[in-house]
């Protein structure tokens, strides 16, 4: 996997000698640069390929564009300049925290964005840790217990990864809003209307964490040293916790990563399923209007935070496994 | 208001002219249906009413949005109001006055009006308010265009404005009763634009200090000092509700669960296929105002491809049954349209209704003889072209609007065309249209008043590069004279006759392919009444109350 391949390098740059935490981290700041300007530049041409016309886009799609309002609409939005200017001030303006206006919100893009942002990091970090705490103990607690119940959870695992996240957000709605009235159905007012969206959008991720996570605790549980530690007498949770599960957190991690990019697509689903407020659902009606600079402004602040995640990732490598130290 | 063909905030034009009465709406249910409770209303209680869409701008002098109405109105009142038949009546205007050439409205204000705010409502209120619209840093996308002739209000004295036009422009009052032309205190138009997005301040029912937030809603609180209800309203002084919040759930069925779970008492955009699940509830009732304006119609291309013919259009409208389809795919709850006005759009012309019946035979007849000689594949072929029509859709439609297109299609295919249904984007369905690169065109363009055929058929209005509204792009004097000499008028009997006329000229011409009358659909608890409806068919709040 090519993120664990940069943390082998991250640590044991080809050639010389490492010479700290300290460059290895400037090196990862510097490929998070690289990687957002890819993600604005790479948005910016898909939203330019896809036509259209930008100052009908801005009306309104369904209003008539006078050729009064097409020159107020120009000038307002610097449209008569080539696109590459337009590029460049776009690229200039993201370096200063300045995202354009929205087109159809008529405001700042980060005002914005900015509103909604936290009510989806809430959703996030609650799946997040929903997920990786389920899949923990689910893994913990199943591997290597018998034919049985290694096949009753890699069965609901499969249901878990394959179940679409718009059908999963429906049923909990149906039976805890609709039928139990435990848990309020749309909007996000307080914690108790973060349960269902955390568990809609936190559930296939447990599912795929829990099954790398089972085969790799099995794994390491075959392991010789294993043996040693039991013969030390060491009980079965010590074993687990204590030994087996360092050794595996590894691939789990890996794959967090990956699945930081998953959550945010998901996010934009399971807002819009919960009704609630937050950048998913505001991207998607952004791409419905053809809001070019909020749906830039979301791409960008998206990379951004996978970016983060990654290499908040890559620099735990040598943290959790001392053998990836130099 | 124009409907875009998905789910959006929706373009609405609106000058009014129907309101549909509660109870009439009430009596079309089904006598095993269940309705309101019942009782006399009692004031207090918070009323929950989820909403299907955003709306970009809470100011409806900018916003063209649908629900910036219904969001603004129980903030905003207007300086007329509309009955169902047509007529206007006094609201925060005690009386007003027409000048003999048509181009100058004056306006006598009711005494003792004040903004929420504390500001006095006045002449030089009114003045702001249109001054507003008009403004360009406001960028109107409806108002405005709404006035179009307007040139200025002229201050009388404290409650006497008088509001001028460069022509006579009788859609004016009309336009002028709709909540986008509702009243706001003076001062705070002064503001950016942007903040008016969010908090609004009129002299309305209802006051909102927080205002709207996007993806959310808006809640508001009762104007205790209210006393200033249009006649038209079922009683007078403050609201019954002591608050009312209205908040945005875009999925139908949690729109719909959360309601049969008693979240919330009402909602809006109930889907046709849920009706009789909801009217067979006991604590459920089911209240819809058909939308008056333009209907959800196929527009032929009639200046290029096959529909130029006069006789293949003739055909493709005689031999479709599209009454049938239409009933079965939205199990009764629209009702079919054989006319391109819903028939509660003031001076709607029933004499026409003929030329929309359905004769297959008849059509197959037109085609034979216009030389379409159907092929081996079933689909008509003249001079080795194949009568093939491309037919633009935005994906995910609303309304199940894809599935009555595949059912047209099959009926078109029985009768030789071969219907195409490309799928695009919003951006490419517009452009599509601008280029008159397409042989049928669907949308529906709601809007309470008459004038709305000059919007969907004055030649003027024929798209040229981007948006506009003539979408069969097809030119006739009679059309155009008419409608503009409507404008002109406020005869009744004038009226009648010059928008009858350019219907009947529509019909003749064949070109326009009516499908459905669109119907507002709200769903309700039966603890919830009193909900009323706006000219252009959406809810409103000043008279609704909780029983229990």
């Amino acid at each position: 996997m090519s993120t664990s391949a940069t943390a082998e390098m991250l640590v044991t740059a080809p050639g010389r000698k490492p010479r700290g935490l300290a460059q290895a981290i400037m090196r990862r700041v510097g490929t998070a640069v690289i990687v957002v300007w890819g993600a604005i530049t790479a948005s910016f041409v898909a939203l330019t390929l896809m036509g259209g016309d930008t100052v009908q886009s801005i009306a309104g799609a369904t209003v008539k564009v006078t050729p009064e309002l097409r020159e107020q609409i120009i000038a307002k939005y610097g449209l008569d300049q080539s696109l590459l200017s337009q590029y460049f001030t776009y690229l200039g303006g993201v370096l200063r925290g300045d995202f354009g206006t929205s087109y159809s919100l008529r405001r700042p893009v980060l005002d914005a964005v900015m509103e909604q942002l936290p009510n989806t990091i809430t959703l996030l970090v609650s799946a997040t840790v929903f997920g990786v705490v389920l899949a923990l103990a689910v893994s913990i607690l199943t591997a290597h217990r018998g034919p049985r119940i290694h096949g009753l959870f890699q069965g609901l695992e499969s249901i878990g990864v394959a179940v679409p996240q718009f059908w999963l957000g429906i049923m909990l709605i149906t039976v805890f809003s609709f039928g139990l009235r435990l848990f309020p159905s749309t909007g996000a007012n307080g914690p108790i209307a973060l349960v269902l969206p955390t568990i809609a959008l936190g559930l296939p991720v447990a599912a795929t964490l829990s099954q790398v996570l089972r085969d790799s605790l099995e794994k390491t549980l075959d392991e010789p040293f294993i043996v040693t530690v039991r013969a030390r007498g060491a009980g079965e949770f010590v074993v687990r916790v204590g030994h087996a599960l360092r050794h595996s957190l590894v691939s789990a991690i890996t794959l967090v990563g990956w699945l930081s990019g998953a959550l945010i697509s998901g996010a934009v689903i399971v807002e819009q399923v919960f009704s609630r407020p937050g950048i998913g659902r505001m991207v998607f009606s952004a791409v419905v209007n053809r809001d070019m600079p909020v749906v830039l402004g979301v791409v960008v602040i998206a990379a951004i935070f996978y970016v983060v995640v990654n290499t908040i990732i890559d620099l735990l490598y040598p943290v959790i496994d001392p053998r990836l130290r130099s | 208001m124009l409907d875009t063909p998905i789910r959006r905030p929706v373009r609405l034009a609106a000058t009014g002219i129907t309101v549909i009465a509660l109870a009439a709406s009430l009596a079309a249910c089904s006598p095993a249906a269940s309705g309101p409770a019942g009782g006399d209303p009692v004031s207090g209680g918070t009323l929950v009413f989820a909403s299907n869409t955003d709306t970009d701008c809470l100011d409806p002098h900018q916003s063209a949005a649908d629900v910036a109405a219904l969001y603004a109105r129980p903030i905003l009142d207007s300086l007329v109001s509309l009955t169902d038949d047509g007529q206007v009546h006094p609201w925060l205007a005690d009386s007003w006055e027409v000048s003999d050439d048509g181009l100058v409205y004056t306006f006598t204000l009711r005494d003792g009006v004040t903004f929420s705010n504390g500001e006095v409502f006045d002449a030089a209120a009114v003045k702001a308010n249109f001054d507003h619209i008009v403004a360009p840093e406001t960028a109107s996308a409806l108002a405005a265009g709404y006035i179009a002739p307007y040139v200025g209000s002229t201050v009388i004295d404290d409650s006497t404005v008088s509001v001028e036009f460069s022509e006579p422009f009788s859609a004016f009052l009309p336009s002028a009763a709709t909540a986008y032309f509702g009243m706001q205190a003076p001062t705070t138009l002064e503001q950016d634009p942007a903040e008016l997005c969010k908090v609004i301040v009129g002299t309305g029912p209802f006051i909102s200090e927080g205002g709207y937030t996007a993806q959310q809603g808006i809640s508001y609180v009762r104007n205790d000092d209210y006393d200033w209800a249009p006649e038209t309203a079922e009683h007078s002084g403050a609201a019954y509700l002591d608050e009312l919040q209205i908040t945005i759930v875009p999925e139908d069925s949690v729109r719909l669960g959360s309601l049969s779970s008693g979240e919330v008492d009402a909602i809006a955009s109930l889907p046709p296929v849920n009706v009789a699940t909801v009217k067979s509830d006991s604590a459920l009732y089911v209240d819809s105002a058909p939308a008056p304006g333009g209907n959800y119609n196929y527009y032929p291309n009639t200046e290029s491809g096959v529909f130029s013919d006069i006789a293949v259009r003739e055909a493709f409208r005689e031999g479709i049954d599209f009454d049938t389809i239409v009933e079965s795919v939205y199990f009764g709850e629209f009702a079919p349209a054989n006319s391109p006005i819903a028939p509660n759009t003031a001076y709607y012309n029933e004499g026409q209704e003929s030329a929309y019946a359905y004769d297959a035979e008849a059509a197959a007849a037109k085609l034979d003889a216009a030389g379409w000689i159907v092929g081996d594949d079933g689909v008509r072929v003249k001079d080795g072209e194949r009568l093939e029509i491309h037919l633009p859709m935005v994906a995910g439609a609303r309304e199940q609007r894809d599935t009555l297109a595949a059912q047209i299609q099959a009926a078109a295919l029985d009768l030789g065309f071969d219907m195409v249904i490309d799928n695009v984007d919003i951006g490419a369905y517009v452009e599509a249209l601008g280029t008159g690169e397409y042989d049928l065109f669907e949308i529906s363009w709601q809007r309470s008043s008459p004038d709305v055929l000059r919007t969907l058929f004055d030649s003027a209005n024929i798209p040229d590069g981007g948006f506009n509204t003539a979408f069969s792009r097809y030119s006739s004097p009679v059309i155009d004279d008419s409608l503009s000499d409507a404008l002109a008028t406020l005869d009744t009997a004038e009226l009648t006759d010059l928008y009858g006329t350019a219907q009947q000229e529509i019909a003749d011409q064949a070109i326009v392919f009516p499908q459905y009358v669109f119907s507002y659909i709200l769903g309700a608890r039966s603890n919830t009444q009193g909900i009323a409806w706006e000219p252009q068919a959406f809810p409103t709040f000043y008279d609704a109350w909780k029983s229990e």
